[in-house]
């Protein structure tokens, strides 16, 4: 059993024949492994080495690929008030994801994530806890949820549902996004509302959205099955990593070609190098200007793909009708009124493309600092036409060192690279988000932007970015669910300060034991312009918990309730319960079910998860994990919707899910924006929608069409001068260097319980890194293993919630000008890595140390356009204050580069 | 021959990490089979706990000599039996590395055998700059830090390279021990 403390052990436990076996899949990254449970009474023996002898049913020593039980992949759990014994590994049978029970280091170690008070989960929240006197206190949930409930309710009463503000994770289990949703939107019906990686409820990829492209339509086949696969920042090893291994990279090794945007050059962006791949090492911010360089080379030569064009893009007629998107009243009107986007089909974007002197190929090489060579190659290798004019097949997926640098002008620009060389919806051509964490959003209300007050240039209400707005002090209830928010939004020292100001440095403070007195006195905090927060989370997060909290529930999460959700390709599945959530934690969505039914909402009643997910599911109807026809088929069988799920163990099914009234059969959806399978009679009949959706099954347009008006892509313009301004001015100027940042494969998805907790990771990974050219490094005197100093003092971060009048308005160079935009100072410390794996002049540090946060020093500068942050672009100094611990002792860290093949 | 480490430092401790392999050898002094020892770590400061460990007698098995070592030339070997999995590599790295012996600290071995999914990891011995790693596995590319007691550079295994223990005694070099598990098994040691 892991310690604080890696001592590898050099033993383990094998589950007897008789163990349970109970299904799940990882909790972490958006792949989603399939993984068994093993699980027998502590008093009962363990399996013996021969294949009668053990649940696997093979003989030990085990051979390459079989099944082996790790000694961190065994551990001790209550299940019914009684110790258990578990292993959890992945399943060697599934027949999806995970092929041959492959497991990335995370997965790997999942079994040290359970609750056992002799490991490293020993500060699990257990009991709700209440600020009494400075401390936070252990209390009974009746006692937290009311004071929660009478607090709330006065600051909605008195200051308006947007002084209620829910920050909160889209992703932790349908159940749980459900009901918190359904609380906050249709019940508080409050504006003031945001994700845990963005300010507002926006799109992530705008460009993809306004193209009619799903973020995730391919299924982890399709990523073989190109000749050629674009990968745009993100190397799909480093995160994704099961999809890389056991999809791309036997793909890679026959023969498929791969170009790769990203500044750094990790272990799978070498491998890919050494089998023909072409890293394009682009400057943080530049993808736009190389992509138009891209398609100008493309155009040029007119190795666009005409037919798929002609086919599948508006022309000028269909784009009118609402960019393609519908009637004038769409969310999408505003950006055609600016005109700024929408073209007239190929030809006018052909025309507007080459009218752009940016996308000069030297222009596009110079800002990325890059070898102009490289855009040539890759235009030839995505769409020159073979010898016998036939085209090669190519996909393009993207992640967030992509679209968090210049999130609309990028996904624009990668929209219109996608159609012009026929990407988007044929097998082997596909385009897709690869994705971060797992899917297991589903909406129980919608946001009342109309609530909003801020509003963009034009007639539309812009999503409120509760960042500002609490910035501005408007936020008087802050309530919290499994985000850190402060250290996982941009330039968060300044927000930090914020909260501070409004909590802790308030004079309102809970001093008494008289639960009337607590309320009265959080009352008075909201009303003297203070603001109240309450936080949900499986352990105490410093500062949202541990400094800033007046209440904390503790939750209950992975393996402590039966749950649903989907990966990246849309495969749900049952998380199964396995053992008893510690102390008096609950899931999410009793906590708030509890809250719900104390502010006097109805609708709350459930017994259970299942009853939550049964509810959920007609919700679901239309969407990409469409699961409303698992819970029909389940009740036509006299089963529930969870009892239906558990039978699909490990492989799940793909949304949107049909169900063959005929056949009596559920069918999965292999990709969607499938053009091909509008011709597969057969496999529509066999889906049983051969003659439309039949019953309760709902056919949207996205199965075999694109997500327009007209169901064809919308060709848009990128324009690289919504974004030219912020990027000009935050480039390094003098010492400075650009400061990116990213995760990396051993704590991916995962540092919200790994990094600090399990002894190997923790070995592995103990603080927060920056990795440095060696050319940088020399020049400041930085060797691997000294400690230094990251700092700029012109972090920009934008304040005011504003209503845009003039088209510029929310223009970077305008805001600065109007004094919208504020300059503060940061500083982060971290160990530093010389390595020739980062590019030149770009310092590239962990996404998220939650002790050392590196969004410090990025901009709280939302994207114009879209309203999200990129959380890649900033710009910082860098200097040794000492050595760190590190440097000269052997038992944890690695200086050793990534890019070893 | 077990040291009180009632007074050690974290610092020292960690400095001591040369180390695991005195850890091992403390205790297999103490033991003849297969037993549970306690150990405190980070005496004297808040992480300090008491912790067992469980420690196997291992066999001790003459793999090389030390003038025939070649810098940089890995030499392969199975330990602890002929049994599967067991293959393993000693190699003089000219580099310091954590649980070096020689005058130069340099001399490591390590299995071959993947602690992911037990890819081999024969001829995958990198040399770069100072640095030395085994790796890419074949499998699902995973590197192996050998400076650093085996740790994960990059990739999927979730335990350590375990890390053979050596002795030196005039020119022979003796195998005397494994950190970690090799893939595959339950017990390094096989039964029967």
């Amino acid at each position: 059993m892991t310690t604080n403390y890696y001592i590898p052990e050099d033993s383990s436990l094998l589950p007897p024949k008789d163990a349970e076996v109970i299904t799940t899949a990882c909790d972490y990254c958006v792949v989603a492994c399939g993984y068994n449970v093993y699980r027998w009474p502590l008093h009962k023996p363990s399996g013996g080495i021969k294949a009668d002898q053990n649940a696997f049913g093979i003989n030990f020593p085990s051979y390459a690929l079989q099944e082996w039980v790790a000694p961190a992949q065994h551990n001790v759990v209550m299940h019914e008030g009684q110790p258990y014994n578990v292993v959890i590994v992945p399943d060697k049978k599934t027949k999806a994801v995970n092929l041959n029970g492959d497991s990335s280091m995370r997965g790997g170690l999942i079994a040290q994530k359970v609750y056992n008070p002799a490991t490293g989960t020993r500060d699990r929240l257990t009991s709700p806890l209440m600020r009494i006197g400075g401390t936070l206190q252990p209390v009974s949930w009746e006692f937290a949820i009311e004071i929660a409930a009478a607090v709330g309710r006065h600051v909605i009463d008195t200051h308006g549902e947007n002084a209620y503000g829910v920050k909160t994770y889209s992703y932790q289990y349908i159940e749980n996004t459900y009901a918190i949703t359904k609380y906050a939107l249709r019940h508080v019906n409050t504006a003031n509302f945001s994700f845990h990686d963005t300010p507002s409820d926006v799109t992530s990829t705008p460009g993809f959205r306004d193209a009619g492209f799903d973020n995730f339509g391919p299924s982890y086949e399709d990523w073989g099955k190109a000749d050629v696969l674009m990968l745009c920042g993100t190397d799909p090893y480093e995160t994704k990593t099961i999809l890389f291994t056991q999809f791309m990279m036997p793909a890679i090794q026959r023969g498929m070609k791969t170009i790769i945007l990203n500044p750094r050059e990790t272990a799978g962006i070498a491998y890919m190098k050494k089998h023909g791949g072409l890293h394009l090492d682009v400057n943080p911010g530049s993808d736009n200007l190389v992509l138009g360089a891209i398609l100008r080379v493309i155009v040029e030569n007119n190795w666009q793909d005409q037919e798929w064009i002609d086919e599948w893009v508006n022309n000028k007629w269909e784009s009118s009708s609402g960019f393609g998107q519908g009637t004038r009243n769409t969310p999408w009107q505003w950006r055609t009124t600016w005109g700024k986007f929408q073209t007239d089909g190929y030809e006018d974007y052909k025309k507007w493309l080459l009218a752009q002197p940016e996308y000069s190929v030297k222009n596009a090489a110079k800002v990325a600092a890059i070898d102009p060579d490289k855009i040539y190659q890759a235009a030839q290798m995505l769409a020159k036409p073979n010898a016998d004019g036939s085209r090669k097949k190519a996909s393009i997926a993207i992640e967030k060192g992509f679209y968090w640098s210049n999130n609309t002008g990028n996904t624009n620009a990668i929209s219109s690279l996608a159609t012009v060389i026929g990407a988007g919806g044929r097998p082997g051509r596909v385009v897709g988000r690869l994705g971060g964490h797992q899917r297991g959003g589903q909406s129980g209300g919608k946001l009342p932007r109309n609530k909003s007050p801020e509003k963009v240039p034009g007639r539309r209400r812009r999503a409120l970015d509760t960042d500002r707005w609490t910035y501005s002090g408007h936020t008087r209830f802050a309530h919290v669910i499994g985000t850190t928010w402060i250290q996982s939004m941009s330039g968060s020292q300044g927000l930090l300060k914020k909260f501070w100001e409004l909590t802790s440095a308030n004079p309102h403070q809970v001093f008494s034991y008289d639960k009337q007195e607590i309320i009265d006195t959080l009352k008075a905090r909201a009303d003297s312009g203070g603001m109240v927060v309450i936080n949900q989370d499986i352990y105490l997060r410093d500062p949202i918990g541990a400094k800033f909290a007046d209440i904390v529930f503790p939750a209950a999460s992975w393996g402590e309730e039966d749950f649903m959700r989907a990966n990246g390709e849309r495969r749900l599945r049952l998380y199964q319960k396995f053992n008893d959530a510690p102390g008096d934690a609950k899931p999410d969505w009793w906590i708030i079910s509890q809250l719900a039914k104390k502010m006097g909402y109805d609708g709350f009643d459930w017994q259970n998860s299942n009853e939550v997910a049964e509810e959920a599911a007609r919700f679901s109807r239309g969407g990409r994990k469409d699961f409303n026809m698992v819970k029909v088929a389940a009740h036509a069988e006299g089963k529930t919707l969870h009892q239906k799920m558990r039978e699909f163990g490990t492989n799940g099914i793909q949304g949107p899910v049909f169900y063959n009234y005929d056949t009596k059969t559920l069918h999965g959806t292999e990709r969607l924006h499938d053009t091909e399978l509008a011709k597969n009679k057969e496999k529509l009949k066999e889906m049983g929608l051969e003659n439309g959706a039949q019953g309760a099954n709902v056919l949207t347009k996205k199965l075999t069409h694109f997500n327009s008006q007209t169901g064809k892509v919308n060709l848009q313009k990128h324009p690289w001068n919504l974004f030219s301004d912020f990027h000009e001015w935050l480039s390094p100027k003098e010492e400075e260097l650009w400061f990116s940042n990213g995760r990396i494969n051993e704590i991916w998805q995962s540092g919200f319980d790994d990094i600090e907790r399990r002894a190997y990771t923790a070995q592995r990974w103990p603080e927060n890194w920056v990795e440095i050219h060696p050319e940088d490094a020399k020049k400041r005197g930085i060797e691997s293993g000294d400690q230094v100093m990251m700092y700029s003092d012109r972090v920009a971060a934008f304040k005011d919630t504003l209503l845009g009048i003039d088209s510029q308005n929310f223009q970077f160079g305008e805001l600065l000008k109007r004094g919208h935009i504020e300059l503060s100072k940061a500083a982060v410390t971290a160990v530093a890595i010389v390595t020739p794996a980062v590019k030149v002049g770009v310092l590239y540090a962990n996404m998220l140390d939650m002790r050392q946060p590196s969004n410090s020093l990025t901009a709280r500068v939302v994207d114009n356009i879209s309203g999200n942050y990129n959380f890649k672009m900033g710009v910082a100094k860098i200097k040794k204050i000492g050595e760190s611990k590190y440097k000269h002792e052997y038992r944890s860290f690695s200086f050793a580069p990534r890019n070893i093949v | 021959m077990k040291k009180d480490r009632s007074q050690q430092t974290t610092k020292e401790h960690s400095d001591c990490m040369i180390s695991r392999r005195k850890f091992l050898l403390y205790s297999s002094a103490t033991v003849a089979a297969t037993s549970v020892i306690s150990l405190n770590l980070f005496p004297g400061t808040a992480q300090a706990k008491e912790m067992k460990a469980q420690v196997t007698a291992y066999p001790r098995i003459k793999i090389a000599q030390m003038s025939q070592l070649k810098e940089n030339q890995p030499f392969d070997f199975q330990y602890p039996d002929k049994g599967p999995n067991s293959q393993a590599m000693i190699v003089k790295t000219g580099v310091k590395c954590g649980g070096g012996i020689g005058q130069g600290q340099d001399i490591v071995s390590f299995s071959y055998i993947c602690t992911h999914q037990g890819g081999p990891l024969i001829g995958q011995y990198k040399v770069v700059d100072e640095h030395r790693v085994l790796g890419q596995c074949p499998f699902h590319l995973s590197t192996f830090d050998m400076r650093r007691h085996g740790i994960i550079v990059s990739g999927q295994a979730y335990e350590s390279l375990p890390q053979v223990l050596l002795e030196v005694e005039g020119d022979d070099i003796y195998a005397v021990g494994i950190m970690g598990l090799l893939f595959g098994r339950t017990d390094n040691k096989l039964a029967g």
